[in-house]
């Protein structure tokens, strides 16, 4: 560990720039989300609206069905990281814990489609999704993405973790694997489960590409797509779209600032996603 | 009537009913465990191995407008050949990955290296280097696009400042190139850092100590300690970043709509976007596009494969193994 070594203030100087750096985008995308239109369409440009207006927030509302996108985004990033929390506890329990026989043949199937690209199936999955008659849909969004296998192999990993002890004296005392898996493993193993619901979310507030083939109506998409949306067609507006920009980014930075340790624990896991 | 057998013959009767109990228990529990996968299973049947064969299937089809796919043979696979637009994605995709992955690697590594010491402000700035990571990626591109747009962008701006001409960002291949570069850059290079941060934390101080006492610098010691320690968390990060960068799509997608096709067709398409214009935006291609994505596939496997090799040549996974 070479840590621990102070900074001289040449260090801290160059710390700080850096740090200063990465926020530039983010400051940009504030200050002009505060300025009129008139006021982003300035040679050398203000860098500070003045006055600061709301009316780029205020006009964000008739463009895009902002809170409509929000929600969408909230409810199925929920419901992404349920399914797949549940699907995933069930099938690491069943191959870690009670290691049904072809354990092993399944571990290598899921090692070979975590290298596999999952873009090359949104064809397919469209194809799947219409024949069910749920394109645009909300549950659409989230419905292929559910079976993770990176998710699996995670909570596998985990759970291989918890003292055989534990799981052995619960089943003498008669406790089915539903009840061991609810009240021994996943608590035990909460760390890990707290990851994979983290990433799930991150995954999908983050996807773009299978909204954007799934669903076309504008109510049934999540921010990010939807705010992609407003490129190209108001290109001139940069305050509106700065604003939109800034709206959206708000609630995971939000709870990133809450969760950070969490988080950044989540990412040094996050290994092949 | 098991009873008075039992009686009678207890040793054994125990031995054989335990036997009995424990192969009905291990069966019971298999049968519990598979129920358990079942959903996985299940949903991977359907979106992964079904999927795929659908994606097998549809490469050998053309897949008209109207009605139902009709056998084409081989031609999908003959059209891959000639397709000067596959060729310009595919370009276009090594290009950028071939920027960017260097790129994210040089930036993690200095952050990583700067993050090894003690300094004001440490918890803020390791939150300041996350924050792309967790930002909406749309809302990111968004701001670039505004940063580099030619009139009234900061960058050209900044340029005009300084006396320089300001440039056409997205009028070039090469503004192109730099302004996707850097933004793939900036939107990942938060993880790497975590995780060579972690990698330089397990090294012992011991070595340092040892190489200061012969003499040795901090470029010496960086070159012949650190990097020398650090291969499999590099090689880690290097494998998941290329592979990422091959996946391109929602930075060029936002960036350059399909909306103004001159700019995306020539400079923009990636491979991932090309699979998408061909199966969504055009008609009649789904054929041709399932063809296109067996080729993102392949491609991503094989480079895959190499730096695999290239890892178990080049790690160096100290004295324990």
């Amino acid at each position: 560990m070479q840590a621990e070594r102070k900074a001289g203030w040449r260090l801290q100087i160059l710390i700080a720039l850096v740090g200063l750096i990465i926020l530039v985008p983010f400051a940009w995308m504030v200050a002009t989300g505060l300025m009129t239109t008139g006021q982003t369409l300035m040679v050398p440009p203000n860098l500070i609206p003045s006055p600061p207006t709301f009316d780029g927030i205020s006009e964000v509302f008739n463009r895009v069905p902002f809170a409509t996108l929000l929600v969408n985004t909230i409810a199925v990033s929920f419901g992404r990281a349920m399914g797949t929390l549940v699907i995933c506890a069930m099938a690491a329990y069943a191959l870690a814990i009670i290691k049904v026989p072809g354990t092993s043949a399944i571990l290598v199937g899921i090692l070979v489609l975590i290298m596999v690209p999952g873009d090359i199936f949104i064809v397919p999955n469209f194809a799947i999704i219409a024949s069910f008659r749920m394109t645009d849909t909300l549950v659409a969004l989230f419905l292929p993405s559910l079976f993770d296998v990176f998710g699996v192999f995670l909570l596998y990993q985990f759970f291989r973790g918890v003292p055989r002890e534990l799981i052995e004296a619960a089943r003498l005392d008669g406790a089915s694997h539903l009840r061991i898996l609810v009240t021994i493993v996943v608590p035990v193993a909460r760390s890990g489960i707290l990851s994979l619901a983290i990433l799930s979310v991150l995954s999908e507030w983050k996807d773009l590409l299978w909204p954007l083939v799934v669903n076309r109506s504008i109510d049934k998409l999540t921010l990010g797509p939807g705010l992609a949306l407003l490129r190209g067609v108001y290109t001139t507006d940069w305050n509106v779209v700065m604003a939109a920009g800034a709206m959206a980014a708000l609630p995971m930075v939000a709870i990133f600032l809450i969760l950070q340790k969490q988080f950044i624990t989540s990412f040094a896991r996050s290994g092949l996603k | 009537m098991t009873g008075q057998i039992l009686q009678r013959l207890p040793g054994m009767a125990m031995k054989a009913r335990r036997a009995i109990a424990r192969r009905s228990l291990v069966h019971r529990d298999a049968v519990v465990g598979y129920l358990l996968l079942l959903p996985l299973l299940g949903g991977l049947l359907l979106f992964r191995v079904y999927g795929f064969g659908y994606n097998i299937w549809l490469s050998f089809m053309n897949a008209g407008a109207f009605g139902a796919p009709k056998f084409a043979g081989l031609d999908n696979y003959q059209k891959l050949l000639g397709d000067t637009q596959l060729r310009v994605a595919i370009a276009n995709t090594f290009k950028f990955a071939g920027i960017a992955v260097p790129g994210v690697i040089l930036v993690s590594l200095a952050l990583a290296t700067l993050m090894q010491h003690r300094f004001r402000g440490q918890s803020a700035f390791r939150a300041i280097v996350f924050l792309p990571a967790v930002c909406l990626p749309t809302a990111a591109i968004l701001v670039f696009g505004w940063m580099f747009q030619t009139q009234y962008g900061l960058v050209n701006s900044a340029l005009q400042a300084i006396g320089a001409a300001p440039v056409s960002w997205f009028g070039s291949a090469a503004g192109v190139t730099v302004v996707v570069s850097l933004l793939v850059i900036y939107l990942s290079f938060s993880v790497p850092t975590i995780i060579l941060y972690a990698g330089m934390q397990e090294i012992s101080p011991n070595l340092y100590e040892a190489a200061t006492l012969d003499g040795a610098g901090p470029a010496r010691q960086f070159l012949s300690i650190t990097l020398p320690l650090l291969t499999p968390s590099l090689f880690f990060v290097i494998i998941t970043t290329t592979i990422g960068a091959l996946k391109l799509f929602d930075v060029v997608y936002v960036l350059l709509p399909p909306v103004d096709h001159s700019v995306s067709l020539n400079y923009g398409f990636t491979l991932v976007y090309y699979y998408f214009y061909l199966a969504f935006l055009e008609t009649g291609q789904r054929g041709y596009a399932a063809a296109v994505s067996l080729v993102l596939l392949v491609i991503i496997l094989a480079v895959s494969i190499v730096l695999m090799r290239l890892q178990r040549r080049f790690v160096h996974y100290g004295e324990h193994g």
